[in-house]
C-alpha cells in the first residue's frame, strides 16, 4: 500500500501538468502512423534532460500509457495499426468505424484499455516479486515453444480459410528472414538494396494494412460512396461501460492474456493482442462475428494490450534488465538521471518509482476520460470522402514509414508489401496471419539457434527442448490450440457450402 | 462459378507457389547452410501449402476469395498508377512535399465524384490539399523534426 | 607560355579551393542527423544521446543531432547503410564501435572497412567485463578456468553477438587460458546476455562495464574480471585479466565516438574534428555520463585513427585462427 503514499506527488501542479502533457501529446503521437509507443518515448527523453527525475518520469510514464491506447486511435478510424499491439484492434475496430459506428468502437476501446492498464499496474504494484521470477524462467527453449504458440493461432485467426491463413504466416516467417541473420550475420535473400538491412516491422505494418486500403478505396471508383451518407452514430459513454461490463468473458480473457504474457521479455507486447483476440473468439458463444465488427473482439485486444504496460515493466524496475525496447527506452530516462533500477530503485529513490507507477496509474485515467470526451468528434472522420480518405491514408503511410529510420528503403518496402497484399486478399489471403508471422520469425528462430547452442554444450537437443515442466505445459497447450483449431474446421465445414462462403466473404467486402 | 474467377485464382497461387519453390530451391542451396537452417524448415512448409491451395485452383475447388472484374480492375488502374509513380519516383525525385502535394491532388480529381466543369470544385480540392500539407509539415518536419527528402523546396 | 599556362592554373585551383572552401563556411547550415547502429535504449544509443545533447550550443555546432536507430545483426545493418547509402554531405553522422565493426569487415560479408569511414573524435571507452550471477559457486576467473578444464566446451556463457567486442573478448580468453568454452551469442544484445546471466539459462557471461556495474549494484551478479589493462574507477576492487594470470590486454574495449561517411569534403571533417571533442568535453556531459555509469574516454581524430589502425592489426591476427 506504500504507493497511496505517494500518489499526492502526481497531484501537486506541475507534476499533474506534465501528466496531462504526457496523456495528450502520448495519445496524438500514438495516433500518429509509423510512431510506435517506443519511438515516441524516445522522442521526449530530451525533454526530461530538463527535468528532475520525477517529473521526467511521470512525463515518460503517461505518455509510455496513452501512447499504447493511441495506436487504436489510427488503427479503428484509418485501418493502420500504429504499433504491432494494435493488430487485432483493426480487425473488428475498423469494421465497426465503416459502419458508422466509430464512436462506440473508440469508447469501447478506451474504456477496455483503461480496465486493461489499471489490472495491470496494479499487478506491477502488488505482485512484482513474483511476476519477476516469472519473467525470468523464460528461457530460450520456452520463448521458443511461445513462438510456436503464436504459430498455431496463425491459422485460426483467418477465418475463412485454414490453409490460406497458414500460407500467409508462412509468406510472413520468410519475410522475417530477409536481410541479415541476427546471430551468424549471414546475408539471406537481399534481392534488392531495400531490404538489405531487413523488413522493418513497423513499415511492413504500415504498407499490409493502409494500401489495400487504399486500393479498395480507388476500387469504388468516382462515384459517390455511402461515406458521404453514413450517418455517424452519437453513441452515449453510457451505453459504452454498460457494453464493457456485459463482454466480462472478453474483457477477463484480455486482461489475463495480456498482463501474463506482456510480461515475458521481448515476446509478450507484440502478440499480446492478436494472441487474446484468437482465445476470446475460440470461446466466445458468437465466433461467427468476430472480423464484423464485434465488440468483444476490441474489447479483448485493447484490454491485452493495455494490460501488458505495467508487467512489461517488471524486469525492469526488479532485475534492471529491460523486457521491451519500450522498457529499454526508460530505462535511458532513469539512468541520465543517475537512478539505477533494480533493488536501488525502490529503497533509496522509493519517491521516484512509485511517482512513476502512480503515474502509469493516473495517466490510465487520465488517458481514458480525454479519449471519451474527443471519441464522438473523431469518428467523424469516417464521414471524410473515400477519395480524400485514400489520398491522406496514402500519404500518411509514406510519411509515416518514412519517418521511422528515414529511409526511403521503407517506403519502398511498405509500398512493395501492400500492393503485393491488396492482390493477395482478393484470392483469400489475408495480412493478419502475415504479420505475426513476420513478428514470430526471428523470436523462434534466435531462441532455438540459442537453445541448440546451449543444449549442445551442455546437454542434448531433446532434453533441452522436450523436458522440464514450463516446456511441457506450453507444449501440451500448443497441441490444445491445433486440435481444436482442427476440430473447429471440420465441424464448420459440415453445414458450410463453398456459396455460402463466397456470400459471407462479399457481406463483408 | 465463372471461367476468368478460376483462371485469377490459379495465376495468384501458382504465383506464390513459384515464389515459394524460390525460395526453396535458394534455402537448400546458398551458403553458409547453418544459417539458412530456419528457412529451409519455413520454406518446406511453405511449398506444401503452397502447392495445395494451387492444385485447389486448379481444380477449381478454391472456397474464398472473389478475385477482381473488369470494372474494379479499370476503377484501380489510374489510382495505382499515380501512387506508384509517387512512392518509387516522385517522392525522391521532387521531394516528399511536393511530390505528395501534387499525387494528393491527382488523386482528389480522379476520384472525387464532384462534378468537374465547376470551380467551386477545384477550389475545394486545393484547399484540402494545402490543408493536408500544412497538417503533414507541422507533424512530421515541425513536431518531429524528420528531415524528408526536399529536392524543389521545403 | 607553360609558365603561363602553369600559372593560370595555379590561380584556377587556388580559386576554386578557396571557393570549395568558402562552400563550407557556414556548415551546419541545418540540424544533423546521427546513425546509432543498435537498437534505442542500448547503452551505445543512451551514451550517443548524451554527448549529442550540448550540440545546439553556440559554442558547439549551434544546431542540434537528431539520433537515428538502424539496428541489426550486431550493427552490420546500420554500417553497411553508413557506408553504402548514407549521404557524404557533413550532415549524416555515425556512431562507430571498435572493435565491432574492424572485426566484422575481417570477417566479411559485410560492405565496409576501416577505410569506409573517416572518424570525427571518440568519447567512450567501455571494457567488457566477466559476469555470473550472484549465487554462481565461481568466485575468480580461476574457477571458471578449473571449471572449463574438467568440462571442455560445456562452460556456456552468453555475449552481444559474434564479431562484437564480447566475442574478441571470449576468443581471448580462450587462447589465453588454453580451454575450449561454449560462447552462446545473443540476439538481444548486451541487454538479452545479461538476462541469459541473471536467469541462470547460462553459467557466466561476458558484458558490458557499464552494464555490468548497474546489475552489480542491483545484485543480481558478481563480477569477476575486467578484458582492459588496468582496473576502472567504477569497479577498483576488481582485478583484470592480466593480474589474473590471463594475457590478455585492451583489443576487446569498446570504444565508441562519431565518424563520417568517405567521401565528406576535408573542410567539414576538419570543422568536425575540431569542435566534436570540445563538444564532449561539456561538464554537463560528463556529468550525466557519471550518472549513467558510462566510462568517457575523449580522444581525438589523429588518436582515432591511429587507434583504428593497430586494433585492425591485432584483430586481423586474433581472428585468423578462426
Amino acid at each position: 500500500m506504500e504507493f497511496i503514499g505517494y500518489m499526492g506527488d502526481v497531484f501537486t501542479p506541475i507534476n499533474f501538468m506534465l501528466l496531462l502533457i504526457g496523456t495528450i501529446g502520448g495519445l496524438i503521437l500514438g495516433a500518429t502512423p509509423g510512431l510506435s509507443p517506443t519511438m515516441a518515448v524516445a522522442l521526449l527523453i530530451p525533454f526530461t534532460f530538463k527535468l528532475d527525475a520525477t517529473q521526467g518520469l511521470i512525463l515518460l510514464g503517461a505518455a509510455y500509457t496513452s501512447t499504447v491506447a493511441g495506436g487504436a486511435v489510427s488503427a479503428i478510424l484509418l485501418k493502420i495499426p500504429g504499433a504491432p499491439a494494435n493488430i487485432a484492434t483493426t480487425l473488428d475496430g475498423h469494421t465497426m468505424a465503416r459502419k458508422g459506428q466509430g464512436a462506440r468502437a473508440l469508447q469501447l476501446s478506451f474504456i477496455a484499455s483503461l480496465v486493461g492498464g489499471v489490472f495491470g499496474v496494479f499487478l506491477l504494484i502488488f505482485l512484482t516479486p513474483v511476476l519477476a521470477q516469472w519473467a525470468l524462467a523464460f528461457g530460450p527453449s520456452h520463448l521458443f515453444w511461445l513462438a510456436i504458440l503464436g504459430v498455431t493461432v496463425i491459422g485460426s485467426l483467418d477465418s475463412s480459410s485454414v490453409v490460406k491463413g497458414l500460407l500467409s504466416g508462412c509468406i510472413g516467417l520468410w519475410l522475417a528472414t530477409v536481410g541479415f541473420d541476427d546471430i551468424m550475420g549471414a546475408q539471406r535473400f537481399i534481392f534488392h538494396d531495400a531490404v538489405a538491412g531487413g523488413i522493418n516491422i513497423i513499415p511492413a505494418l504500415i504498407g499490409l494494412f493502409a494500401i489495400p486500403q487504399v486500393i479498395t478505396m480507388f476500387a469504388n471508383g468516382r462515384k459517390p460512396s455511402e461515406t458521404e451518407v453514413l450517418s455517424v452514430e452519437r453513441h452515449p459513454i453510457r451505453e459504452a461501460l454498460k457494453e464493457v461490463a456485459g463482454r466480462t468473458r472478453a474483457l477477463s480473457i484480455g486482461t489475463a492474456v495480456g498482463s501474463f504474457i506482456g510480461l515475458i521479455p521481448g515476446v509478450g507486447g507484440q502478440i499480446a493482442g492478436l494472441v487474446a483476440y484468437d482465445q476470446s473468439r475460440k470461446v466466445s458463444s458468437e465466433r461467427e462475428k468476430f472480423g464484423t465488427g464485434h465488440s468483444e473482439g476490441i474489447i479483448a485486444a485493447e484490454s491485452a494490450n493495455n494490460a501488458m504496460v505495467g508487467p512489461s515493466l517488471v524486469p525492469l524496475l526488479t532485475l534492471s534488465i529491460p523486457g521491451s525496447p519500450t522498457a529499454a527506452v526508460l530505462l535511458g530516462g532513469l539512468l541520465i538521471h543517475g537512478i539505477f533500477p533494480g533493488s536501488d530503485l525502490f529503497d533509496n529513490h522509493p519517491q521516484v518509482a512509485w511517482t512513476f507507477i502512480n503515474s502509469m496509474l493516473i495517466g490510465q485515467i487520465m488517458m481514458c476520460i480525454f479519449g471519451l470526451y474527443v471519441a464522438g468528434l473523431a469518428a467523424r472522420v469516417a464521414q471524410v470522402p473515400n477519395a480524400v480518405m485514400a489520398a491522406v491514408v496514402l500519404g500518411l503511410a509514406v510519411f509515416g514509414s518514412y519517418s521511422v529510420q528515414h529511409s526511403m528503403g521503407d517506403v519502398y518496402v511498405m509500398a512493395a508489401l501492400g500492393t503485393g497484399m491488396y492482390f493477395l486478399e482478393r484470392f483469400g489471403f489475408s495480412a493478419a496471419p502475415l504479420v505475426l508471422g513476420l513478428i514470430l520469425g526471428p523470436i523462434a528462430e534466435a531462441n532455438f539457434v540459442q537453445g541448440s547452442m546451449i543444449a549442445n554444450a551442455t546437454s542434448n537437443l531433446g532434453s533441452y527442448f522436450l523436458t522440464g515442466p514450463l516446456n511441457l505445459t506450453l507444449i501440451a497447450i500448443v497441441v490444445a490450440s491445433i486440435v481444436y483449431s482442427a476440430w473447429m474446421e471440420i465441424r464448420h465445414r459440415r453445414y458450410t457450402t463453398k456459396d455460402e462462403a463466397v456470400a459471407k466473404e462479399e457481406a463483408l467486402s | 462459378m465463372s471461367a476468368i474467377w478460376q483462371t485469377q485464382h490459379v495465376l495468384a497461387s501458382g504465383i506464390v507457389a513459384a515464389v515459394g519453390v524460390g525460395v526453396a530451391y535458394i534455402s537448400y542451396t546458398a551458403q553458409p547452410a547453418q544459417a539458412f537452417l530456419f528457412p529451409r524448415l519455413i520454406s518446406t512448409v511453405f511449398v506444401v501449402l503452397a502447392l495445395w491451395t494451387f492444385g485447389k485452383a486448379v481444380i477449381g475447388k478454391t472456397k474464398v476469395g472473389n478475385g477482381l472484374n473488369r470494372t474494379q480492375m479499370i476503377h484501380i488502374a489510374p489510382g495505382l498508377i499515380v501512387a506508384l509513380v509517387y512512392i518509387f519516383w516522385a517522392a525522391k525525385g521532387l521531394g516528399f512535399y511536393t511530390a505528395t502535394a501534387i499525387a494528393f491532388f491527382i488523386l482528389l480529381t480522379l476520384y472525387d465524384p464532384s462534378p468537374h466543369n465547376e470551380p467551386r470544385t477545384w477550389i475545394k480540392r486545393v484547399v484540402i490539399t494545402a490543408g493536408f500539407m500544412a497538417v503533414m509539415y507541422g507533424l512530421f518536419a515541425m513536431l518531429l523534426n524528420v528531415f524528408t527528402p526536399r529536392e524543389i523546396f521545403f | 607560355m607553360r609558365k603561363l599556362i602553369a600559372a593560370a592554373s595555379m590561380a584556377l585551383v587556388s580559386l576554386t579551393g578557396a571557393a570549395l572552401a568558402d562552400g563550407h563556411e557556414n556548415y551546419p547550415e541545418r540540424p544533423l542527423m546521427m546513425m546509432v547502429s543498435y537498437g534505442a535504449g542500448g547503452a551505445t544509443d543512451f551514451q550517443a544521446r548524451i554527448v549529442t545533447m550540448t550540440a545546439g550550443n553556440e559554442d558547439a555546432l549551434g544546431l542540434p543531432i537528431a539520433i537515428l536507430n538502424k539496428p541489426g545483426a550486431g550493427g552490420r545493418v546500420g554500417w553497411n547503410w553508413f557506408a553504402t547509402q548514407a549521404e557524404a554531405d557533413g550532415y549524416t553522422l555515425g556512431a562507430y564501435n571498435v572493435p565491432h565493426f574492424i572485426a566484422q569487415s575481417i570477417e566479411g560479408g559485410v560492405s565496409y572497412t576501416a577505410d569506409s569511414f573517416e572518424p570525427i573524435a571518440n568519447w567512450g571507452a567501455d571494457p567488457a567485463v566477466f559476469v555470473v550471477s550472484a549465487d554462481s559457486e565461481f568466485n575468480t576467473m580461476e574457477d571458471v578456468v578449473n571449471y572449463a578444464k574438467e568440462n571442455p566446451g560445456k562452460l556456456t556463457f552468453s555475449g552481444a553477438g559474434l564479431f562484437v567486442g564480447h566475442h574478441i573478448a571470449a576468443l581471448q580468453l580462450e587462447k589465453a587460458a588454453g580451454v575450449k568454452l561454449a560462447y552462446i551469442p545473443n540476439n538481444k544484445g548486451g541487454a538479452g546476455a545479461m538476462k541469459a546471466v541473471i536467469a541462470g539459462e547460462v553459467l557466466g557471461g561476458v558484458n558490458n562495464l557499464s552494464d555490468a556495474f548497474r546489475a552489480q549494484q542491483a545484485g543480481n551478479i558478481k563480477i569477476l574480471g575486467v578484458f582492459d589493462l588496468e582496473r576502472s574507477d567504477f569497479l577498483p576492487d576488481v582485478p583484470t585479466m592480466a593480474e589474473q594470470g590471463f594475457d590478455i590486454d585492451n583489443s576487446s574495449v569498446n570504444f565508441r565516438g562519431v565518424m563520417v561517411p568517405k567521401g565528406t569534403p576535408q573542410p567539414i571533417i576538419d570543422k568536425l574534428a575540431e569542435t566534436v571533442p570540445e563538444m564532449f568535453k561539456n561538464p554537463r556531459v560528463a556529468k550525466q555520463m557519471k550518472a549513467g555509469g558510462s566510462p568517457m574516454h575523449i580522444m581525438t581524430r589523429d588518436e582515432v585513427l591511429e587507434m583504428w589502425a593497430a586494433r585492425e592489426e591485432t584483430l586481423q591476427e586474433l581472428l585468423s585462427g578462426l
